[in-house]
């Protein structure tokens, strides 16, 4: 499978769950989602220079949900981040809707969610999720706030400071904040990646059920495999250092996905060949969860 | 308040009676937390005793109850001396910690300012008090040098603290404002400032003994009144028991500032962890 396959024809992405389209979805003009051409970011600490992305390319539709997965380190987040506009580019051309990263910005398209769920600890639940609005002057219905909390089910924790929460809940914090704004590039940097696996489960459902409907393009970068191949329509299979894509993988399981389907053999045989792309040269084993 | 649901293990302590009877036994062996305080206030005073009887009023060290019953016959000395220090320690550190913190938010913003203005802050800070206390007599006015030389003596610390404080802002937090498009003053509102609180408050208890400290040096260098005035006064008259009552007096009202700052800075920050383990 090379880049070639996602470059096409799929303006109407299959999305069979969609039963709205969702407040943010705009009438899709190219139907362009992430387009990423020969990005490089080189790294310069002290007097050494480390490559860590290198000739980079990527392309998805519109509203579609990529995953980057790939061995830690091997530069998943700085795509992430270049594409935030928290990170400069060294060479090449990175465009959402076909807009810059600083544009995607200045606009308010961007929804983020990192790792930690950097929750500010003297807000309550609600008033953390309200923390992007207030800051990017974005107005919204009065009662988005609530809807979110109900989504993420956090009904009853809206005055909770996020000292009294368990890490999942933090996590769903920071999945609602990051959707308040209604975005139309959602970022995801490893949003579970700290959880333990019954709570990542359980919020990867939430997160698909929250995503369909609202349709959004979304950037996952993950290193679980199941994560991946259970969120996304399309998966692209990172090396390490210096980073670049070694195939891109489209999951052709239909939509509205269901947790029956983590045990289907298709699941599983798509599993078997991501992990067989993401270990096959062998220098990539580094403890990463599969 | 909320119920804790991640930690199931708290709720089941009730259930299991050997747990409970533990907890139990735990806190009947646990001293009371003012115990400590007692301790080394009963060392403080014992030693005071001791160095009493061996050296006496005559080396300068009278015993705690003659200083005690010469602060009692001294009183009404005190409240126009006290009154006048606190006065001008308490403007010398509002102005000086008000200077600081405006300073400290102004490198955040435009960090090329610290560049430019850090080694003037690092002077002010090995300036010695006494060497600045005579210049600031002989160019300012009243009160004013004294409350100038508290202004100096409060400023770094409290810079300082401010600095970690802002500096210590959770990372990603930062950036989360960064990508909804907040610049550095929205970063400063939404996050910094309050990130700062834990450690300038820090900074300013110390600055609160310190202000005291300031003001009382600052009158040693003259004026008409003031626990400073008293102190070289009672010295210079030999009257050992009063300078010691003084002294003591002094000290009670650095510690008052010390509690009071920490009182509002927990207040101000109770959604932080602890710091000290009280």
């Amino acid at each position: 499978m090379t880049e070639a396959d996602t470059v096409g024809d799929q303006t109407a992405v299959v999305q069979a769950g969609v039963s709205r389209p969702g407040p943010a979805s705009s009438p899709k003009p190219t139907g362009v989602g992430i387009a990423i051409s020969n990005l490089s970011k080189i790294f310069t600490i002290g007097r050494k220079q480390i490559v860590a992305l290198d000739d980079l390319n990527l392309r998805t539709p519109e509203g579609s949900f990529l995953s980057l997965l790939g061995p830690s380190g091997c530069g998943k987040s700085t795509v992430l981040r270049i594409i935030a506009d928290l990170e400069t580019p060294t060479g090449g051309d990175v465009r959402v809707h076909g807009e810059k990263p600083k544009v995607l910005r200045d606009k308010r398209h961007l929804g983020i969610a990192f790792q930690d769920a950097a929750l500010l600890p003297w807000r309550t639940v609600e008033s953390n999720i309200r923390l992007p609005l207030e800051v990017s002057g974005v107005s919204v219905p009065p009662d988005t706030i609530p809807d979110l909390i109900r989504l993420v089910g956090l009904e009853g924790f809206e005055k909770a400071r996020p000292a009294q929460l368990s890490g999942g809940m933090r996590q769903r914090v920071a999945i609602a904040r990051a959707l308040v704004v209604e975005p139309k590039v959602l970022l995801l940097d490893e949003p579970f990646g700290a959880l333990d696996e019954m709570t990542r489960r359980r919020l990867n459902l939430e997160l698909l059920r929250i995503w369909t409907e609202r349709v959004t393009t979304t950037l996952l970068v993950t290193h679980s495999i199941a994560e991946a191949v259970f969120l996304s329509d399309t998966v692209a299979v990172m090396t390490a250092r210096p980073g670049r894509i070694k195939a891109i993988v489209q999951i052709d399981l239909p939509r509205p996905r269901t947790p029956e389907m983590l045990r289907s053999n298709e699941f599983h045989e798509i599993e078997d060949h991501l992990s067989d792309l993401l270990f096959s040269d062998g220098s990539s084993h580094s403890g990463d969860d599969v | 308040m909320i119920p804790a649901v991640d930690h199931p293990d708290i709720s089941t302590i009730e259930d299991a009676d050997g747990v409970t009877d533990e907890v139990v036994s735990g806190r009947t062996l646990r001293l009371p937390s003012w115990s400590a305080t007692a301790l080394g206030i009963g060392l403080v005073l014992g030693f005071w005793v001791f160095a009493g009887a061996v050296w006496g009023m005559n080396k300068g060290i009278p015993q705690p109850w003659v200083v005690v019953s010469q602060l009692i016959k001294d009183w009404h000395y005190y409240p126009r001396n006290i009154s006048r220090t606190f006065s001008e320690a308490w403007r010398g550190y509002l102005v000086g910690n008000f200077l600081a913190i405006a300073i400290g938010m102004l490198f955040v913003l435009v960090p090329f300012m610290e560049k430019a203005l850090m080694q003037i802050a690092v002077a002010t800070y090995c300036l010695p008090i006494v060497a600045v206390g005579p210049i600031l007599q002989a160019t300012l006015k009243g009160d004013s040098p004294k409350v100038a030389l508290v202004a100096l003596s409060v400023f770094f610390t409290t810079l300082i603290g401010m600095l970690v404080g802002l500096r210590s802002a959770d990372r990603h937090s930062i950036e989360l404002v960064k990508a909804y498009g907040g610049n550095r003053f929205t970063q400063l509102t939404k996050v910094r400032l309050r990130s700062a609180l834990p450690s300038l408050f820090a900074g300013l208890q110390i600055a609160a003994p310190a202000a005291i400290l300031g003001a009382i040096i600052g009158e040693f260098f003259g004026g008409e009144r003031g626990l400073g005035i008293f102190m070289i006064a009672s010295l210079q008259a030999s009257k050992v028991a009063r300078t010691w009552g003084i002294g003591f007096l002094a000290t009670a009202l650095a510690g008052v500032g010390f509690a009071i700052t920490t009182m509002i800075g927990r207040r101000l920050t109770r959604w932080a962890p602890s710091r000290s383990p009280r």
